[in-house]
């Protein structure tokens, strides 16, 4: 995070007006109309990189349930790295590891869309990028920064984890909830099926 | 460990005088079953108001199951559904169309029915249902008193269809069901909605009363307004003596055939509805004799046919019946493929399905070579009165015939139907089975190929 970046402001902004095209249906199968694929590679193109095409393939998504969220992230990803500010800024390891690893992470409980309407998801996203290129929001120190990038990195992670736990607590109580009952010992319905 | 068995009181709250006269008169009855279990509505005063006017919606409602996140309901179920329900959060964000989600299956909550539940909803009042389908693979219903009770308002909707209004009330028995198994849950209950009318569920097996005879005379000492049940128990009604004519006679379950349900109106002299009902969702249409279609009953459930990779198919085409919505709100379903086939239309201004049968479609080899669908064999069998049969095909190509439960058609008949549609010179095995055999896969085919 030595280098400077860009106002953190103008990244967030940016997010928010993420256009209609980078947050359509990837396509999967002959569902969606965004080919990630074909987007990732533009985006290093556009960095000057290149990568082969098996590596491009890991963006293709396959189930419908698992990576419709994780690959809709990749898109507002690839609309967030190509702002200028990081042009130059990236080798292609940096941009693979941000488009498809970070995604894959932030996508198991964060519904991608999120990281465009909500200011802290927003801010999240951006410090994320900045920081995977070496850089910090201009008119912040290095300390500033990296404490600003704990709070809400460290915030989003705390909130995982309770959430994550209170989801295997509840999920706990629903069984045994559903189990304890004796069998059938239901409410009535005029028919059964 | 399983909870302490409820009270009288916690099965039947707020129980009336005559509904706790009517609850003693159909267990204690001279010619009553052996009851077996216990269970009641468990509904509170408040759930009553809250069920009246989910009634009134229902009666009142236009059904369109397409799906549209145009319509404020399916928007709204859709987006309460991707944020508070554990399994579908991980879809992510709000779609476009209702498409671009994954589909379910009954595997899919058979391997962890508590993802489905949303989080937000209190779990004091969780009841369950259990079913095995004709798969077998168990499957454990998230449920609720309210859900149970709201079955009533679909039923009141396809009844009124046949111009029957209920009119049970205080002192009177609503609803009869009966099942035809060696092994079945049995209890008598009440019903708060309509004056605590009464509602017996009973076994019609031999085993579950002291003298067979006792059953017709009880059928006549309860007079229901209403009687339900499967094709195979409705078919043991029609071999027992007894004079009650119910209002009405309602078949779930299993597919009835128009030769059971003309020999069922022709006994009772009532209208005979076939629904076509889940425990996933509840009943979602009725059989309408005039349009020759189920028509669908739920006003806030979306109705998709899709191919095996879960596209929707258009308008008039056969696919795979896959349904979002519904009225239980402990298990909100996303895209459920519920294993049955269908084509959904509009007929004379409303929406149905067409040509509905259980079970993705079985392809059959006539003794020609030319294979044909197994709609083709529902088709030729459906003036031949039974209450159950399967087909298999096996690798050899020839076939075992077999019917179950009651003998009520003439076997010779039916091998000529079959042999119509089979081919003159295929090898066809028949059988009657008597015995009880609560699952059978109606079409199945051995024949490689």
């Amino acid at each position: 995070m030595s280098a400077k970046g860009p106002p953190l402001e103008s990244l967030t902004r940016r997010l928010a007006e993420t256009p209609a095209a980078f947050l359509g249906e990837p396509r999967i199968g002959p569902k969606g109309n965004i080919v990630v694929p074909a987007l990732v590679r533009d985006v290093l193109a556009r960095h000057g990189l290149s990568v082969d095409v098996s590596t491009l393939e890991r963006f293709a998504p396959r189930d419908v349930a698992l990576d419709r969220n994780p690959r809709m992230l990749t898109q507002i990803l690839c609309w967030l790295l190509v702002d200028e500010s990081f042009t130059g800024r990236l080798d292609a390891a940096q941009v693979l590891k941000i488009l498809l690893d970070e995604a894959d992470l932030l996508a198991v409980t964060v519904a991608a869309r999120e990281f465009v309407d909500n200011g802290e998801r927003r801010e999240e996203l951006a410090r994320l990028a900045l920081r995977t290129a070496g850089m910090r929001p201009l008119g912040e120190s290095l300390n500033v920064a990296e404490d600003r990038w704990l709070s809400v990195s460290t915030a989003e992670r705390v909130r995982l984890n309770s959430a994550s736990r209170a989801a295997e607590e509840r999920a706990r109580q629903i069984r045994e909830s559903l189990v304890r009952k004796a069998a059938e010992e239901s409410a009535d319905k005029w028919s059964r099926e | 460990m399983i909870d302490p068995a409820p009270t009288d009181a916690e099965r039947f709250p707020h129980l009336s005088e005559a509904g706790a006269t009517l609850l003693k008169f159909m267990r204690e009855h001279p010619n009553a079953p052996r009851y077996r279990n216990h269970s009641g509505h468990r509904l509170l005063e408040a759930d009553l108001a809250e069920l009246r006017a989910h009634a009134d919606e229902v009666a009142q409602c236009n059904v369109d199951p397409r799906a549209d996140l145009n319509r404020a309901w399916q928007v709204d179920f859709v987006q309460r559904a991707l944020r508070h329900v554990p399994y579908y959060r991980r879809y992510g964000s709000m779609p476009t169309q209702l498409a671009h989600l994954a589909t379910i299956d009954r595997g899919t909550l058979a391997r962890d029915v508590a993802a489905f539940v949303p989080d937000d909803l209190p779990l004091d009042r969780l009841i369950n249902f259990r079913t095995t389908g004709l798969t077998g693979q168990p499957l454990l219903i998230a449920s609720h008193p309210l859900v149970a009770a709201r079955y009533l308002a679909f039923h009141q909707r396809a009844l009124r269809r046949f111009g029957i209004e209920l009119q049970s009330g205080p002192g009177t028995v609503g609803v009869v069901l009966v099942g035809w198994q060696q092994r079945c849950f049995t209890y008598v209950s009440v019903t708060p909605l309509l004056g605590d009318c009464g509602l017996a569920k009973i076994n019609l097996h031999q085993d579950d009363w002291r003298d067979s005879a006792d059953r017709g005379q009880y059928l006549d000492a309860l007079a229901a307004e209403i009687i339900t049940g499967d094709p195979l128990s409705l078919g043991v009604l029609l071999e027992l003596p007894f004079n009650h004519r119910p209002r009405a006679l309602m078949s779930t379950s299993m597919s009835l055939t128009d030769g059971l349900r003309l020999a069922l109106e022709a006994r009772f002299q009532c209208p005979v509805l076939d629904l076509y009902s889940l425990n996933e969702v509840g009943p979602v249409a009725c059989f309408d004799p005039r349009l020759g279609a189920h028509v669908l009953l739920q006003h806030r459930l979306v109705v998709e046919i899709v191919d095996a990779d879960g596209e929707p198919l258009g308008g008039g085409e056969r696919g795979e019946v896959t349904l979002t919505g519904g009225f239980n709100f402990c298990m909100p379903l996303l895209r459920y493929r519920t294993g049955d086939h269908a084509a959904l239309e509009q007929r004379d201004g409303e929406w149905v399905l067409v040509g509905l049968s259980g079970r993705a479609p079985v392809r059959f080899r006539r003794d020609d070579g030319i294979y044909l669908n197994n709609i083709d064999v529902t088709h030729a069998l459906k003036p031949h009165t039974m209450a159950q049969y399967s087909l298999v095909q096996r690798a050899d190509a020839s076939f075992d015939f077999s019917v179950y439960g009651p003998m009520l058609a003439d076997m010779a008949g039916i091998e000529t139907a079959l042999k119509d549609v089979l081919g003159e010179n295929c090898v066809l095995r028949t059988r009657h089975v008597r015995e009880v055999c609560d699952k059978v896969v109606q079409y199945r085919s051995d024949f490689p190929g």
